[in-house]
């Protein structure tokens, strides 16, 4: 209350006529005048503060009541949504229906097929109708649908960091229209991640139509040097497709094309059955990899070379030279034959060979590599590029802070992306961004960007909006929401919409940008298929012959080198707030919940490191301090660390955890590293990795080779004859790592995440985990992984060991664990030889929060504190098939069941299927030369299988 | 030398008028403050769950199994010296026994506790237990646990028995002698009308060492099916045969360290320097060194069965004597057998100073070797992703620690309150006539 207020009621007080009675001051200047005074100088005020006297009080509780039975009411999903698969009229409750949509990964849509029961979704897959998807999915696809459900997502605008409506945030709008439509837009900038949604595209196309003053700027902290430079070289923008299903020899150079990114599964498909086609007999699948640090593409690789970063120059330059195409360059032996043995692959495999370089690198790089790939005839065929859907380009992020800095920028709206967070520190973004006078930030979290804004607008997930987008191979889709929002969100269609006052439906702006394609029968196609048929773009059919360009030499001297990259289970951070993705392994260091500075074990040994070392790196100044990790298999000079943690607003799964590498980000100049005297507590879940004299991973040479005949051995008990008996088969070959199968298992089945605390102590819930093992010397060893399920032994320890019945066998074949009958004595797991067994330590399920509950599998029991629980073979989808055969009067056909981690193998390493009929699928994987038993020593008959890794990708000698 | 009726009147004479009050009061001080920590471990135990203590996997089972087996391994010797003595004609025994017996019915009954309270959910442990119920489910008979679960009971039902069987002629002198009507009326009860009658006597004899065969018996039947509970999975380190007889005297070993420990502090505390003769502690001294030998003999047997199969079994050695937890595996024999060499000497063994502390040694030392078995079989085993290791926390040691104060408290209410020595045994001893 200020003292002109209290001035001015004095004065009326005195000057009125007759007693007038007060009791506080408060009272005495609470007049209406007074009121609509503070309405208008404190608008926030009056949208949380409840003024009710008792009849607004009854009938808001009449009110309330009656509408607490339309909550009852199903939620459906819109209306014009179709099923995937044709229903009989009316929806059958309890049967779960699948929606054809897709999620978007930096830009690129991911199709998917999504699983919803009850109206709720509870499961997404890759749609295998798309082609850019030929099966399975990826980490993120699979966890797309917590962050549906994350209980941390914005649900109502914040206007100063308090909670507001969408009203006011509509006036403030119009008054932002129509000052722009004033002044042709001046001032105005939009900034988003990266855009590949061509109806988002084309409203970009009408913002800047309608004020030609405004900018679009896109920012992505995954650095992309390779678009500029094929737009430079075509003269026109373009998108780049590889076909890593016909490439039978493959360099990446510090490109990890099979590793996590919006690419990688169409890549990992291409992989997958490029690899499966040379076991059969079918060509090549050879893949060199050289690299600073481990990743998913290198340690795939059949010949991986450790390099580091400023070293792939000089590599690829050796390659050309190799194959003819300039001077030789000073190599080391082991560089020198690798380079030989990649260069004689990609000749022997002209047309069908691919060299690619990662994105981050040098344009001279890019321009190299593509000359070598013309040279090889294999532009055109696996590098193919396409002719870019719109002209349309963003403006950089740098500019933008040049301007913003400048005052040039009157009003700010960041759509999706996190600037504040992600921007290097070299721009020192938020100071610039504190500057602009009209912030505005749209986004699934209140995150540091948010939380900096005048206003924060809380974005739809994709999953409960339309929208549109393309493939990794251009073909595009229709997103179609599988739920309606519960929280008062809009998409960002509707908000450009907004902005413009486009009245259009999110549908209708999506429908109209199809129009000119799609009748209404391709529309309801396009829904029921999930793709909208030849739609990619067309490839374009000349393309100039690029020059190699004179390769810069690396630095000389010793120094270090930073390798920046994003982290492989959060990414970029915009997954940080995802607890699936965050208990996720990292494919290479088992590590969760954190990020770390990797280090090399030859400079661990002489900097005196240690995991969980804490470590001080500096660039040119600005420093960051995290803990170390020895990463066998990294160059010896390089220092890895990883983007995505540090965040310090945006939810309470992601703050606060590891450091924040993004200070460094675009950093050059020395590399320092210096111990410090602390230790962290780092949150593995493996710790050691070396196979010793044990066999747990087998080789054979070639795909004709088959592994020698395992000695039969005595049992005790009769041998288990089942029909059916469910058995599993795990190809090490295709299996690359990704750590789908692992997300899927916990989304499929129920898997509480327990948090960094106890995952520590070893406490992880997974029922299916990726166990890495590496061959030979620490600098440069082999790596494998090796997917381990339950393996549902037929002589099983585990039942021998429960007292109570716990854990029984099935007649076909399965190791049950009952939960309701386990009392806990951990003697299963005890007794386990593959250590598959999970327990419930503390009620790790009870406390979820309603949002999260509502993501589980109803077929899927929920396990209560004290009892066992392991992987069941998908029980309830092996149930679900058997009742359809039932009814059918039929034996369940080959293939019918999937587990959910076999579904999601984006390289269909893992099948599932009968083993007591030899024409199955897993029956003819097993009846395989390459076929082992994990622990055969331990006598257990395990039903679940590996094939043995291949050493060489061609079947030649 | 004491006479007969000396005897009866010092042992009998203790719970009314008690020598070292003082002394009993600060330990059972101590005691009720371990209680007390007993009962909160146990309220946090049960309000949150099995992880409040370091467990996980591979390490199933920590502190709750390796405390099962070394409070067990404790009552075991109670039994032994006093029934093994008693079917042998030691009449020597005859000032430890009751004090011994008293021992193994609370070490039993806190062992008992640890695999209920280990449970994931302790409030179904009689799932376990053979009973008819409308679920119509057995317990799994193949499991050694079930049998486990049987052996304790078996085994403190029978040493029960044994213990009172034994104590029931001393109650009747306690009655008898007591000048107060409380006294009379508790010591009354307890003797259930104990004449001392020719029949009476007769019967308690056949009685007596009907019990004693009984629970002799179920020694190496109780540390089988508890062993079984190791060797019953293939582990490597513990798939083997070695360790029923390596249990069973590794029990008695231990239980010898604490009834000399016991003996050494009623000796001290309530003067019976003249019944628990520097004889008795001259026995117990060699007892002690001679299962201590037959336990080192034990591990020497481990290493080399674990060096013959090689592989696995091997690897697990080579892990026990080098590994992350091989401070347990040295400790253990460091504190087991090196001060117990000492035992050689006759001087050591009459020390009660020296055979305290000698004792003590081997109660940690065979905690530590109970400690090492579980983790340095489960940390780990076959496979080396797998491995993972195991801390205790202040939880696991609090329950522990409250465990021995309940113990302590039982033990120390039962010196307070009944005749800790069996008079009439002592007596018997005695009398010439006997012989």
């Amino acid at each position: 209350m200020s003292e002109d207020n209290l001035d001015s009621a004095m004065a009326q007080v005195r000057a009125a006529s007759g007693r007038r009675y007060w009791r506080t001051l408060d009272e005495l200047v609470d007049r209406p005048e007074f009121r609509r005074k503070l309405r208008q100088k404190f608008p926030a005020l009056f949208g949380t503060a409840a003024e009710f006297n008792r009849r607004d009080l009854l009938k808001c509780l009449g009110g309330t009541i009656a509408l607490a039975g339309l909550d009852g009411c199903e939620r459906e999903p819109d209306e014009e949504a179709l099923p995937y698969v044709v229903q009989p009229e009316g929806m059958v409750p309890g049967e779960a229906r699948l929606y054809a949509s897709a999620i978007e990964m930096d830009g690129v849509a991911q199709p998917i097929l999504g699983e919803t029961r009850a109206a709720r979704p509870i499961k997404l897959d890759g749609n295998i109708e798309h082609p850019a998807c030929l099966g399975g999915s990826t980490p993120f696809i699979q966890a797309a649908l917590l962050e549906l459900y994350d209980p941390d997502r914005s649900g109502a605008p914040l206007f100063m960091g308090r909670t507001d409506d969408w009203a006011r945030f509509d006036r403030t709008q119009a008054e932002l229209r129509m000052r722009l439509d004033a002044s042709g837009g001046k001032g105005f900038r939009l900034l988003t991640g990266p855009v590949g949604s061509p109806t988002m595209l084309g409203q970009i196309e009408a913002l800047l139509a309608r004020w030609p003053e405004a900018r679009w700027h896109s920012w992505s902290p995954i650095a992309d040097r390779r678009s500029a430079m094929i737009e430079q070289w075509l003269g026109t923008p373009a998108k780049r497709v590889l076909h890593l299903a016909e490439a039978e020899a493959v360099v990446s150079f510090d490109d990890d094309l099979l590793g996590p990114g919006p690419d990688q599964l169409w890549h990992a498909n291409g992989w997958g059955a490029r690899r499966r086609a040379y076991q059969e007999g079918q060509g090549a699948a050879l893949l060199f990899g050289a690299e600073p640090s481990p990743t998913i593409t290198g340690v795939t690789a059949g010949e991986r070379l450790a390099a580091s970063e400023p070293r792939m120059g000089v590599l690829l330059g050796g390659l050309a030279a190799e194959l003819g195409m300039g001077a030789p360059v000073a190599l080391t032996g082991r560089e020198r034959a690798w380079v030989q043995s990649a260069g004689d692959a990609l000749q022997a495999h002209a047309g069908r060979s691919l060299v690619s370089v990662g994105a981050h690198h040098a344009p001279e790089l890019h321009r190299l590599a593509l000359a070598i790939n013309q040279r090889l005839d294999n532009v055109g065929t696996t590098e193919r590029f396409l002719q870019s859907a719109t002209t349309l380009q963003p403006a950089a992020l740098a500019p933008l802070v040049g301007e913003m800095r400048a005052g040039q920028v009157a009003a700010l709206f960041v759509l999706g992306a996190n600037p504040v967070y992600t921007a290097p520190g070299e721009l020192n973004f938020a100071d610039a961004f504190a500057r602009v006078p009209l912030r505005i930030h749209a986004g699934l979290h209140a995150n540091e960007t948010g939380a900096r804004s005048h206003w924060h607008l809380p974005l739809a997930q994709d999953l409960e909006a339309w929208s549109d987008g393309r493939g990794s191979e251009g073909t595009a889709v229709i997103s179609q929401p599988l739920v309606r929002p519960w929280l008062a969100v809009r998409s960002r269609h509707r908000l450009l919409a907004d902005l413009m006052d486009d009245r259009r439906s999110d549908l209708a702006l999506v429908q109209d940008q199809w129009s000119d394609e799609l009748d209404e029968a391709g529309w309801e196609m396009a829904l029921l298929t999930g793709r909208i048929p030849d739609s990619a773009p067309l490839p374009i059919a000349a393309t100039p012959s690029a020059t190699a360009p004179p390769l810069i030499p690396p630095r000389a001297g010793s120094t270090l080198h930073l390798s920046i990259r994003p982290d492989p289970s959060i990414w970029d951070g915009s997954y940080a707030t995802n607890p699936w993705l965050q208990e996720l392994p990292k494919p290479l260091t088992k590590l969760t919940w954190g990020n770390a500075i990797h280090v090399s074990p030859d400079l661990a040994l002489e900097r005196g490191l240690q995991n969980g070392d804490l470590v001080r790196l500096s660039v040119s100044g600005r420093s960051v301090i995290g803990p170390a990790w020895v990463l066998p298999g990294q160059a010896r000079d390089t220092v890895l660390v990883h983007l995505g943690y540090g965040q310090r607003e945006g939810g309470r799964v992601a703050e606060n955890l590891g450091f924040d590498a993004y200070p460094l980000l675009g950093a050059s100049g020395e590399v320092v590293i210096a111990k410090l005297d602390e230790e962290e507590r780092l949150a593995t879940t493996q710790h050691h990795f070396e196979m010793e004299e044990d066999e747990y991973i087998r080789f054979v040479e070639t795909a004709s080779d088959a592994l020698p005949p395992e000695p039969p051995k005595a049992h005790f008990y009769p041998p288990l004859n089942s029909k059916p008996a469910w058995a599993m088969a795990i190809d090490l070959d295709l299996c690359i790592g990704c750590n789908a199968c692992v997300v899927a298992c916990v989304a499929e089945n129920n898997i509480p995440m327990v948090g960094k605390e106890e995952v520590a102590k070893g406490r992880e819930m997974h029922w299916l985990r990726v166990d890495r093992y590496y061959e030979g010397r620490p600098e440069d060893p082999n790596h494998a992984f090796q997917p381990v399920p339950c393996m549902h032994c037929e002589n099983a320890p585990c039942e021998m060991g429960c007292p109570v019945n716990a854990a029984v066998h099935s007649p076909d074949g399965l190791n049950l664990q009952v939960y309701n009958r386990c009392i806990g004595t951990r003697t299963c797991s005890s007794y386990c030889p593959y250590k598959v067994r999970r327990f419930n330590w503390f009620d790790y399920t009870g406390e979820d929060a309603p949002e999260m509950k509502a993501a589980r599998n109803p077929e899927v029991t929920v396990r209560s504190r004290g009892v066992m629980e392991k992987c069941t073979y998908c029980i309830q989808r092996i149930s679900k098939a058997r009742i359809e055969a039932k009814k059918e009067g039929r034996p369940i056909r080959d293939g019918e069941v999937q587990t959910a981690c076999q579904s999601a193998c984006p390289t269909q390493a893992i099948v599932f299927g009968d083993q007591s009929d030899a024409d199955t699928a897993v029956s003819r994987r097993k009846a395989n030369g390459r076929n082992y038993d994990l622990l055969p020593e331990a006598n257990t008959r395990p039903r679940t299988t590996y094939q043995a890794r291949i050493r060489k990708g061609t079947r030649e000698a | 030398m004491t006479s007969a009726a000396q005897v009866t009147r010092e042992v009998v004479r203790i719970p009314e008028r008690f020598p070292a009050r003082r002394a009993w009061w600060m330990m059972f001080s101590g005691a009720l403050l371990l209680v007390g920590l007993f009962f909160v471990s146990l309220g946090v135990l049960f309000a949150r769950g099995p992880g409040v203590w370091g467990n996980n996997i591979p390490v199933n089972w920590g502190f709750p199994i390796a405390n099962y087996i070394w409070w067990l391994g404790i009552g075991h010797a109670g039994t032994m010296i006093s029934a093994m003595l008693l079917l042998a004609g030691q009449t020597w025994r005859n000032s430890l026994n009751r004090f011994a017996e008293a021992m193994t019915l609370f070490a039993a009954g806190v062992a008992g506790l640890y695999p209920i309270l280990h449970l994931g959910r302790p409030w179904r442990f009689y799932w376990m237990a053979l009973y008819p119920n409308t679920m119509d489910m057995y317990p799994q008979f193949r499991s050694p646990l079930s049998w486990d679960f049987f052996a304790i009971l078996v085994y403190l039902i029978v040493s029960l028995m044994f213990w009172y069987i034994g104590i029931m002629p001393d109650l009747a002198s306690a009655r008898d002698r007591a000048t107060k009507r409380r006294w009379q009326i508790f010591f009354g009860l307890g003797a259930m009308g104990w004449r001392g009658s020719a029949m009476h006597w007769a019967r308690w004899r056949q009685a007596y060492r009907l019990t004693a065969a009984l629970a002799l018996a179920l020694v190496p039947m109780v540390t089988a099916t508890y062993a079984l509970l190791l060797a019953g999975g293939p582990i490597p380190g513990w798939n083997s045969t070695i360790y029923a007889p390596y249990f069973l005297v590794g029990a008695i070993f231990s239980g010898f360290a604490i009834v000399s420990i016991l003996a050494i502090g009623l000796r001290h505390f309530l003067n019976l320097g003249d019944l628990i003769t520097l004889f008795h502690l001259d026995r117990l001294g060699m007892l002690l060194l001679v299962t201590g030998l037959m336990t080192a003999y034990g591990y020497l047997a481990d290493a080399f069965t674990a060096a013959y199969s090689g592989s696995h079994e091997l690897r697990t050695l080579m892990d026990r004597v080098s590994g992350p937890y091989a401070w347990s595996y040295w400790g253990a024999v460091l504190c087991n057998f090196v001060p117990l060499q000492l035992l050689w000497w006759r001087r050591f063994r009459t020390s009660p100073l020296a055979l305290g502390l000698i004792s003590l040694s081997v109660a940690i030392g065979m905690w530590l070797e109970r400690y090492m078995l579980l983790v340095t079989g489960l940390y780990r085993d076959w496979l080396e992703s797998s491995v993972g290791y195991f801390s205790a926390t202040f939880w696991d040691w609090s329950l522990f620690a409250g465990t021995i104060g309940l113990f302590m408290m039982l033990f120390l209410l039962f010196v307070r309150f009944l005749p800790v020595i069996s008079a009439f045994e002592t007596k018997e001893a005695m009398d010439p006539a006997n012989d």
